[in-house]
């Protein structure tokens, strides 16, 4: 029997003003499994991600979870949904004014209606997981770039999500402060979270997925098992970008 | 003699009808204030014209003005305040439309990360608005709705021009009975003083209440 995709995306299409940003971009990624998608800059890679979690609206497709099509418009089912897939930003957008436990413990009390107790236990189990149980206390202004995409990690996996998109998590941190998050994401995989993951870095997204997807301009150009995509891609602007990026990625490791 | 028989009395009736006008102004107008920035921002176009054409006319309209119209003018079309509450609705939609500035002001600064963040839990606007939002801004309104309330302090004496008599009334009464406008006008004037210095001491706790780090306030 053929198993019904966690996530599935339709023939998403979107246009900021004259230029069409995303041009019939489908996806489907089945329970376990990891996506990365690479590709140059202003392709349309974090648009889609934003498209998937309707915090920007498409033009036309359809989001599918669990085979069950969502309808943005019907309110109450589209913040379930947004629960279910949780989302990780460049930027972190941790709320400012909230310590880390208070951020990870917000949700859970305020969408999930938990009681501020539990919610709280299950805030610095969070914490604990990704390894911060000693910082809890702390406000986003006194946490480094690292440490803040792992509260937003922890924030996104009280909602307990079926699914959980990473928008480029580490390209808004110092180059030492990658790996803790890097090692973050490594043990969610482990864990067997699905992942949706755009990224710029080659190496990581290659020992993480099962499928790496390049994007260029509004549309998915080719995809394939990450050794295939990166040393053999039968595209030549998916192989100019791929040679591109490893040469870079050699001379800065050299 | 004349200062306990006299003055200390109707300093004191004086006094307590000036906080029974601020306190409550106080309070409508930052909660009229903080509704309408909100709305001003973030509410519907409609709702969002209503609230632009609410703060031009009662920012637009002197005070004094504002207070006849809600006294002497409605009263033309049977619409009777009593002197006390024609005073409390004037200095709250005056000081709303003010509050509304720093409040529309501070929630244009919070990034859209914050809604973005917010949203992606499952938040709904108005959830986000509220919890994650609002407590934000109003922090860095703080310092400007600090200043709008030393003013209400300051312009409430407006309340004697439509008969209801607070400090500012008590005092000139006296003045004009006794004919000592210096004493009796430099003693309201020391009390006045006084009230704001309370005011200005309580901002400054709530302030350093509200902090955390990332919205301290700023140095003093």
């Amino acid at each position: 029997m053929e198993q019904t995709p966690v996530l599935k995306v339709e023939d998403i299409r979107k246009r900021f003003g004259e230029k069409e940003i995303l041009k019939g971009v489908s996806l489907e990624i089945n329970r376990g499994d990891i996506k990365a998608i690479i590709g140059p800059s202003g392709g349309g890679k974090s648009t889609l991600l934003h498209c998937i979690n309707f915090l920007t609206l498409f033009d036309a497709g359809r989001v599918f979870l669990n085979g069950e099509e969502i309808d943005h418009t019907d309110r109450r089912r589209l913040y379930a949904y947004r629960q279910k897939v949780g989302m990780i930003f460049q930027d972190f957008n941790l709320f400012d004014h909230l310590s880390a436990l208070q951020n990870v413990q917000i949700g859970l009390v305020r969408v999930k209606k938990i009681p501020k107790a539990r919610a709280r236990e299950r805030a610095v189990a969070e914490l604990e997981r990704v390894g911060l149980k000693e910082h809890m206390d702390k406000y986003p202004a006194e946490l480094s770039g690292g440490q803040k995409q792992r509260v937003s990690i922890a924030r996104a996996l009280a909602m307990d999500p079926e699914v959980m998109l990473l928008d480029e998590p580490t390209s808004a941190l110092d180059p030492e402060l990658v790996g803790e998050v890097h090692a973050v994401i490594k043990r969610l995989a482990a864990g067997g979270m699905t992942m949706v993951l755009v990224t710029h870095e080659i190496a990581f997204a290659g020992s993480l997925a099962r499928e790496i997807l390049f994007m260029d301009e509004g549309v998915i150009l080719e995809k394939g098992p990450p050794q295939e995509i990166l040393y053999g891609a039968k595209r030549e602007r998916t192989r100019e970008f791929c040679d591109k990026i490893i040469h870079f990625h050699h001379k800065d490791n050299g | 003699m004349f200062l306990r028989q006299e003055v200390a009395p109707a300093m004191i009736r004086g006094v307590w009808m000036s906080i029974r006008l601020i306190v409550p102004s106080a309070v409508f107008g930052l909660a009229i204030g903080i509704i309408t920035g909100t709305l001003r921002v973030y509410g519907h176009s409609v709702l969002r014209a209503i609230a632009n054409v609410y703060v031009t006319f009662f920012r637009g309209f002197p005070l004094l003005v504002q207070l006849y119209l809600w006294y002497f003018g409605l009263a033309r079309f049977g619409i009777y305040f009593s002197p006390y509450t024609a005073a409390v609705i004037g200095f709250s939609l005056c000081s709303g439309a003010y509050h509304s500035e720093y409040i529309r002001g501070a929630l244009l600064s919070i990034k859209d990360g914050q809604m973005l963040g917010a949203q992606s839990l499952g938040f709904s606007r108005t959830q986000a608005l509220v919890s994650i939002i609002l407590p934000q801004a109003v922090r860095r309104a703080l310092p400007g709705c600090g200043n709008e309330l030393i003013y209400l302090i300051k312009y409430s004496s407006l309340a004697y021009m439509v008969t209801c008599i607070e400090l500012t009334g008590e005092a000139k009464i006296l003045a004009s009975l006794y004919f000592k406008y210096m004493e009796m006008f430099l003693i309201a004037g020391a009390i006045y003083l006084l009230l704001v210095s309370i005011a200005t001491w309580l901002l400054n706790n709530a302030e350093d209440w509200l902090a955390v780090p990332g919205f301290e306030p700023p140095r003093r």
